[in-house]
């Protein structure tokens, strides 16, 4: 699988963000020559809370709380669960989702959908996309997602992500958008995840730039 | 001579596209009666050059020539004229009313020609896996051996008489530059060279794993790729790279090489088992399927890039000195590790943007010129398209 980086838009102190930013963010994208739109994607996280079966008694504290649930956008039959303070990460069939209704151990807290635009630009994907937080459809932050077609090792890529991560950072200054996009540094090692690149990266990623982005939009507000 | 048959536009579809197929194989074969001949009559001129009491001989042989070259290209002109009236080259059978929707033969990639491309219960070709494929294009190919090359099969009671002129189809050079070598090249002496030249590579390049495979192994491993890429659903543990040397080097006609998560480099060798390289092509090492072979051209516009230089430095290394050209192509190859870390030459960086092709590449061009000291050819530099000050 394609090698990814996962960004996402950190506003400059004291600036809200706006969806200005996400049309803003699509015009530095198409201002590359050679770039082509390619549709719209969109991935959707649920935080998932624990119900205990036993509602009188307290729920017990090592029941994990920070549970999440992530239907990516490249794989629409599959669902991910990551739980990020125990470094877990399940890959299953999306039918899982409707055991988890069934079950009812485990209820969506609340959503976050991720979607937006995408573009091909020669060996390069990229994804530009809002993160919309569900019920009320509040903009909470803006990501962006780079793929390279040609690699799947993280460490043979490494070099090439940098450099695009430059020229995009460079471009994103230039047309003098308000704030800059932070990459999501993220220890693979440590979730127990390879060299090689799988879906279980891209929830990981995922994961911890959600985390990044409802941190900078609760500073914000 | 088989009788020219026309097939009007009153025949069926059907008929006409057996016709064209029949024409492009007669036109396959006079072109390689061509390439046979003009080999013959240049051989005769070297071999005059060199050994002038044989020059009589040589000039006997070199009319003789000139008179078959002479029919066939007068064959090969009418061949090519029926094909065009017939709309095969043109493409114009298809505007035809008539046409029945048909498309005229359909050649692949891969080179194979396939009758029929939409109708899979008539013509077996087009459903045909790439597996049949080469295998009919194997039969082929030793069908056409067999009746054009009858004097290969009895090759081991040719190589005694040094002073009769011995033409051997192949279109290996026989006379070398040493003055020791008989003109009968000794074929036996060719399977160490490969087996040496592969564990010099291993050994000047550990990071590459390098595995030989027969044309028909190939092609089944390549499809196999295919399957394990598109198996998402199992996670997949780190790709066993094993090296697979054959035992036995004489049918070698394909190396693969790996460097572990930057590329796969595909060369055929032809003949097969021999130490000539006729074809490259680099791919990602994430890429599979039956397109996967010397003469097939990757998905992803870097390696494309690379595999068109590749192409250039392979030509040059077979002019510069055939018998060190698999070497070379080898080491320089195994050069390729660094593709996505070595920074441009020229511009210090490793992406640029090439103006006229609108994609960012690493630096693809690496120059492939040999050094007259011929020793300690490292091909250490690497260049952006943009940044080749010259064509190399």
């Amino acid at each position: 699988m394609p090698v990814k980086w996962l960004m996402h838009f950190q506003p400059n102190q004291g600036t809200t963000l706006t969806s200005q930013v996400m049309a803003e963010a699509c015009a530095v994208a198409e201002s590359f020559p050679g770039v082509s739109r390619d549709g719209r994607w969109r991935s959707l996280m649920t935080f998932y809370r624990a119900v205990p079966r036993d509602q009188s008694l307290p729920a017990p504290s090592d029941l994990p709380r920070d549970l999440i649930g992530i239907s990516l956008h490249d794989l629409p039959n599959e669902y991910l669960f990551v739980m990020r303070s125990q470094r877990l990460i399940l890959r299953a069939q999306s039918s899982v989702q409707t055991v988890m209704d069934k079950l009812q151990s485990y209820k969506g807290r609340f959503f976050i959908n991720f979607e937006g635009l995408q573009y091909k630009w020669g060996d390069f994907k990229l994804r530009i996309g809002k993160c919309l937080y569900n019920p009320n459809e509040a903009l909470r932050g803006i990501v962006m997602e780079v793929e390279y077609l040609p690699l799947s090792s993280i460490d043979k890529s490494q070099r090439v992500m940098e450099e695009f991560y430059e020229i995009w950072r460079e471009a994103v200054a230039s047309k003098l958008l308000a704030g800059q996009f932070i990459n999501t540094e993220v220890n693979f090692v440590d979730y127990g995840l390879g060299d090689s690149y799988t879906p279980q990266h891209t929830a990981v990623l995922y994961g911890m730039c959600v985390v990044q982005v409802i941190a900078s939009s609760n500073k914000n507000q | 001579m088989e009788p020219t048959q026309l097939a009007g536009s009153g025949d069926a579809p059907p008929k006409q596209v057996a016709q064209a197929m029949d024409r492009l194989g007669r036109a396959a074969r006079l072109i390689a009666e061509i390439r046979l001949g003009a080999d013959r009559i240049l051989e005769a001129l070297l071999v005059s050059n060199e050994n002038p009491r044989l020059s009589e001989k040589a000039a006997e042989l070199t009319l003789g020539e000139e008179d078959a070259m002479r029919r066939h290209f007068l064959d090969l002109r009418t061949v090519g004229k029926q094909l065009e009236d017939s709309g095969v080259l043109s493409g114009a059978l298809r505007s035809r009313g008539n046409s029945w929707g048909l498309h005229m033969p359909l050649v692949c990639p891969d080179g194979a020609v396939v009758a029929y491309a939409w109708k899979r219960q008539l013509a077996g070709q087009a459903g045909a896996s790439a597996v049949d494929r080469a295998r009919l294009a194997l039969k082929a190919f030793s069908d056409q051996k067999r009746r054009f090359f009858p004097q290969l099969e009895d090759d081991q009671l040719n190589r005694s008489n040094n002073d009769t002129i011995k033409f051997p189809p192949t279109k290996r050079p026989r006379l070398s530059h040493r003055p020791t070598q008989s003109p009968n090249i000794d074929f036996t002496e060719q399977k160490p060279m490969l087996a040496d030249i592969l564990k010099s590579i291993q050994t000047e390049a550990p990071g590459v794993t390098i595995s030989t495979y027969q044309r028909l192994e190939w092609s089944k491993r390549a499809e196999s790729l295919a399957s394990t890429m598109n198996d998402s659903s199992l996670d997949q543990p780190k790709e066993q790279i094993v090296s697979n040397l054959s035992s036995s080097f004489n049918e070698v006609a394909v190396i693969e090489l790996v460097a572990s998560g930057v590329f796969r480099v595909l060369v055929s060798l032809h003949p097969a088992g021999s130490t000539d390289p006729d074809a490259v092509a680099f791919f990602s090492p994430n890429e599979g399927g039956s397109y996967l072979h010397s003469r097939g051209m990757s998905v992803h516009h870097v390696f494309k890039h690379v595999t068109e230089y590749a192409d250039k430095a392979l030509q040059y290394f077979h002019s510069s000195d055939s018998n060190k050209a698999l070497s070379h192509l080898l080491s320089w190859i195994c050069s390729h590790q660094s593709l996505f870390t070595k920074i441009c030459s020229k511009c210090s960086k490793l992406l640029a943007m090439d103006k006229s092709l609108a994609v960012l590449l690493p630096p693809v061009h690496r120059p492939y010129l040999l050094n007259s000291k011929d020793h300690d050819q490292d091909f250490a530099t690497a260049y952006h398209i943009g940044c080749s000050s010259y064509d190399v």
